[in-house]
């Protein structure tokens, strides 16, 4: 009992810091793989970021919804979205600048990230089915006649500047794409951590009623959380624009469970109020490395690949669960009881 | 007494849905009689063969969406079906082949794969069940994402990216699946009738036996049910084994719909579909209501959508699912909005009786 006192045992530091098994779980996989492959890192891991940064940016957004207790099953749907609205302007002649693209975007996501939020607060509709109608709803505009009318946007219809902005054009070395995932990582990361308003997005999710009795609007937070979940969604769409070149109604469909996936894997509780920006960004680096990293160890099947992905993201929540209780068990014999 | 049990009669989701389809029935017959009288159209479109043919692609996923409402009932959710399903059938491919090059031709290898089909659907349903009810901190949501993705690597594990086709006599059996019969002089897509039985033996478990009524028990409140000697590990280990299950049937459907060709992501994101319909059918993510005639009503209301939407008025397929969306949304929000006004006046009318009192 005594020497338990002392240091902080290793569990309650897993515990505290979820995504520490998760980054030694990266770790391992990176050195087998460069075993096997010699040169991997070197020559691959600019495809890794390159791959997940766009699943990142929308992770850090997903991350603020679940913290409050909801979900958004639409940020792909708005990321198809946002991408064909932008990229038909830039079409038609309307928008020249990269960034006025980025910076509508942005705008479109918000407002489709709006109208989840106050339907889901303030209409007391459920997170999951608001967002899987706006996702129905948001899909089924872009190919809409008074709209767009068009069912995808084609590498023609973009400006080069644009075209060069996302993977072409580096800084310090690194595209503009990981760039972007960068600065909205560390943005949210900030926002979260240091802002008043961010750390009320934890106050909410962990206990809404404690919240609101303590002056919290937590309707308005909610809302909150959705505009800068589209907001992020919208600026992947264009991300996604200016790494493929094209965009089409179908676009990512059902690429949000890696939104999800991500977040969950990086130890973000789907229940609000636990979660922080590290492990999101672990998580989505995670899959990333999975996607570029397995087909280089040829282990047979090339599509093994999902097998894994998916072996690894139950097993990664299970031990979550499975590290929890022994903590609380531990915690419980410590005292005694 | 009399005058609320017809009120709650009428406020019940089924008739709200039955207006729903009332009111695009009058507006789409109107629409049709409008096209032929200006010589748009030669003849009708919008009339019941029409519509009960149209019905046939959303019995695909009708088997489906009852397994789905069972856990939404328990105000679970599962969104690991549209993969189930895919494994599953997978799994039926794989098996029809290996038995066909071990030696074993016809229908008894039709059958032993049908049976490893179901087999699969209901043990990857068992290992949701087993999850959701060992790993009580995990939302099933969490669970069912993760296995998602552990079903649909086994389907990439088994096929690859390959697409196995099938056509030898036996196997093309499943293509009846997808056929129209003539039925009381009209196509009916066989589907159909097969659906309505099940659905028939899903309302009599689900709203006439006390074990069904369990279930509603355990999505309006878990605890209660736990403490009044309801085993609701077991009753929710079995729902999701039977939602599994019912996802590999939808999955033999399919492979009759889209020509005995099997790949390993045919029925990705069909979960979706089966919770769109059973949410419009009256469930909710929450748990504790909803009725099977009101999931049957959903999908005669999405069958009618896509005639009168697409033929009659020309949108494309796009305007249905649009409809879809908002239609998905309303249904959740009126009703609560029709509530709170509900008990704002409540409040107004006890305040003025309050007052006035005083």
């Amino acid at each position: 009992m005594q020497e338990k006192r002392k240091g902080r045992p290793l569990y309650a530091l897993l515990i505290e810091h979820r995504e520490i098994p998760l980054l030694a779980v990266l770790v391992l996989l990176l050195i087998l793989v460069s075993i096997r492959v010699p040169g991997y890192l070197g020559a691959n891991y600019m495809n890794i970021l390159k791959g997940g940064s766009i699943n990142m940016v929308m992770a850090a957004g997903m991350l603020c919804v679940l913290l409050v207790g909801s979900i958004d099953i639409s940020v792909t749907a708005i990321l198809a979205f946002a991408g064909a609205v932008c990229g038909k302007l830039m079409g038609m002649g309307v928008i020249q600048s990269t960034w006025m693209m980025f910076a509508l975007g942005i705008l479109i996501g918000a407002v489709i990230g709006a109208v989840n939020g106050v339907l889901m607060s303030y209409g007391k509709v459920i997170a999951i089915i608001v967002t899987l109608g706006t996702s129905y709803i948001v899909r089924a505009l872009i190919p809409m006649e008074w709209l767009l009318g068009m069912n995808k946007v084609t590498p023609t219809e973009l400006t080069q500047g644009f075209k060069d902005s996302m993977v072409t054009n580096t800084f310090l070395g690194l595209p503009f794409l990981v760039w972007t995932a960068i600065i909205v990582t560390v943005l949210v990361g900030l926002f979260l951590k240091y802002a008043r308003t961010g750390r009320n997005l934890y106050a909410v999710g962990s206990n809404a009623e404690a919240a609101q009795v303590r002056g919290v609007p937590i309707d308005r937070i909610k809302v909150l959380a959705h505009v800068i979940c589209g907001a992020t969604a919208g600026l992947a769409g264009v991300m996604w624009l200016g790494y493929y070149w094209a965009i089409e109604k179908g676009s990512a469909n059902g690429n949000e469970m890696f939104t999800i996936a991500a977040c969950v894997l990086g130890g973000v509780s789907v229940t609000g109020g636990y979660g922080k920006i590290t492990g999101v960004v672990i998580g989505a680096l995670m899959i990333a490395t999975i996607d570029s990293a397995i087909p280089q160890l040829q282990l047979g099947n090339s599509m093994i690949t999902e097998f894994i992905k998916g072996i690894l993201l139950l097993f990664a929540i299970l031990l979550n669960v499975i590290l929890q209780r022994i903590a609380d068990k531990q915690a419980l014999a410590r005292r005694g009881i | 007494m009399k005058k609320n049990k017809l009120v709650s009669l009428l406020t019940r989701w089924e008739v709200f849905l039955l207006v729903l389809l009332a009111l695009m029935c009058l507006v789409f017959n109107l629409q049709d009689a409008a096209r032929v009288a200006s010589g748009e159209a030669r003849r009708d479109v919008f009339n019941v063969a029409n519509v009960v043919r149209s019905m046939r692609p959303y019995m695909l996923y009708s088997f489906m969406t009852l397994g789905m409402m069972l856990i939404l009932a328990m105000g679970d959710m599962d969104i690991s079906v549209g993969a189930a399903a895919t494994f599953s059938v997978v799994v039926l491919g794989v098996t029809y082949n290996a038995l066909t090059t071990a030696g074993l031709l016809g229908l008894p290898a039709l059958i032993l794969s049908l049976a490893a089909c179901l087999l699969v659907g209901a043990l990857c349903g068992a290992l949701n069940g087993f999850l959701v009810t060992r790993f009580k901190e995990l939302f099933p949501m969490i669970i069912t994402l993760a296995t998602q993705l552990f079903f649909r690597g086994f389907s990439y594990l088994l096929i690859g990216g390959q697409t196995l086709t099938f056509d030898d006599e036996t196997f093309d059996l499943l293509k009846e699946l997808n056929s129209l019969v003539d039925m009381f002089g009209i196509k009916v897509p066989v589907m159909l009738p097969i659906f309505l039985a099940v659905a028939l033996v899903f309302y009599f478990w689900l709203h006439l036996t006390g074990n069904g009524r369990k279930i509603f028990a355990i999505g309006t409140n878990a605890i209660a049910t736990q403490y009044s000697g309801v085993r609701v590990d077991l009753i929710k280990f079995w729902c999701f084994v039977i939602a599994g299950l019912m996802s590999a049937v939808t999955g033999v459907f399919f492979v009759g719909a889209t020509s005995s060709s099997i790949k390993a992501d045919i029925m990705d994101g069909y979960h979706m579909y089966a919770i769109a319909a059973a949410i419009l059918g009256g469930f909710s993510t929450d748990g504790g209501k909803g009725s099977v005639i009101g999931v049957i009503l959903s999908l005669i209301i999405f069958a009618v959508m896509k005639i009168g939407l697409g033929t009659l008025f020309g949108f494309a397929d796009s305007a249905v699912n649009l409809s879809v969306g908002i239609i998905l949304i309303l249904s959740v929000l009126l009703p609560n909005m029709v509530n709170k006004l509900r008990d704002d006046l409540r409040v107004r009318k006890r305040r003025a009786e309050v007052s006035k009192a005083a």
